[in-house]
């Protein structure tokens, strides 16, 4: 095996895909040539730095509220607008619902439990 | 795709806020992260992060769910990112300005991204200085070997997911990421030397 044809199996080598003979071949080929294990050790470097880059990136705490804004404008106030506090939290059925529980038990309370007949005159 | 996801992107389909807000908490580290190692600029990166969310806000109709929704979203950044690359080297091109050159040698390629911890003063430098060195490396690459880079060895997505995002051949990516790395181990090994 020639340099040439040794670094190109260095990526699937180091990715783990160069299985069978193809890797047998490389790894005694890497034995004996000390230019293609320098080689090799520099591009496992360079793809381990490239690795680390990874943790290190985050969003802003800006991002969300910032796409929210632009959506905002480009709709025309369509989307992402403020809403009334109340509404904006508690979906309009929900409060509808309640209304008319309160009413109900409200009525069978105070109502339904009273007398309803006329009192005749004394 | 899991049921909880198909819900969530068919509530986004109705454009219910809620479900934008839990997409964008989802995957906003990891497009903003594509997005800046693509262009190498912290303030640019925000930018166009921000717009690939408004675009897929506006355009989630046309997706399909053939690929996973993760994929279709890094395929919009992908765009929006080689997009911005053709933009900017054209603009460097055409004559850019003194300002833009003191602009340029502003941005914060070389400046260490925000971190979710402190760390001790003496590993923030080392890891500062490496992060430079590496996103410079990557800037030496064209947007194409770069996506490439950029979706394998930084973000570690399978070859096929990469095929979803950049509708490339597996053989294709295969020799090109070979080549990309290769450029980088040079890139490196020529700083060192």
């Amino acid at each position: 095996m020639d340099h040439q044809k040794a670094a190109e199996q260095f990526s699937s080598y180091l990715d783990g895909e160069l299985v069978g003979a193809p890797r047998t071949e490389l790894e005694q080929h890497l034995a004996v040539c000390i230019q293609c294990r320098t080689e090799l050790e520099e591009l496992r470097r360079a793809m381990g730095g490239l690795g680390r880059m990874k943790s290190r990136d985050h969003a802003p705490p800006t991002f969300l509220p910032e796409i929210q804004r632009q959506i905002y404008l480009r709709s025309r106030g369509r989307f992402f607008g403020k809403r009334w506090k109340l509404f904006g939290r508690i979906p309009f059925e929900w409060v509808s619902l309640a209304t008319i529980i309160a009413m109900l038990v409200y009525y069978i309370i105070h109502l339904h439990g009273a007398p309803t007949g006329v009192k005749p005159a004394p | 795709m899991t049921v909880a996801e198909r819900l969530l992107i068919a509530r986004l389909k109705e454009r219910d806020e809620r479900a934008f807000n839990e997409i964008v908490r989802a995957h906003g580290d990891k497009v903003f992260s594509l997005v800046y190692r693509m262009i190498g600029n912290r303030a640019e990166a925000e930018d166009l992060a921000q717009e690939v969310f408004v675009t897929v806000f506006k355009t989630v109709d046309t997706f399909r769910g053939e690929s996973k929704f993760s994929t279709w979203l890094l395929r919009i950044a992908a765009n929006h990112c080689k997009n911005r690359i053709k933009y900017l080297s054209r603009r460097r091109t055409d004559g850019a300005g003194l300002d833009d050159l003191a602009e340029d040698k502003m941005s914060d390629v070389g400046r260490a991204p925000m971190q979710s911890h402190i760390d001790a003063p003496d590993v923030l430098l080392e890891a500062a200085e490496l992060d430079r060195i590496m996103q410079a490396a990557i800037g030496e690459l064209d947007e194409e070997h770069r996506l490439l880079i950029v979706l394998r060895d930084v973000e570690e997505l399978s070859y096929e997911e990469i095929g979803e995002v950049t509708g490339l051949a597996e053989g294709t990516i295969k020799s090109r990421l070979h080549r990309a790395r290769m450029t980088i181990k040079e890139y490196l090994a020529r700083r060192t030397r």
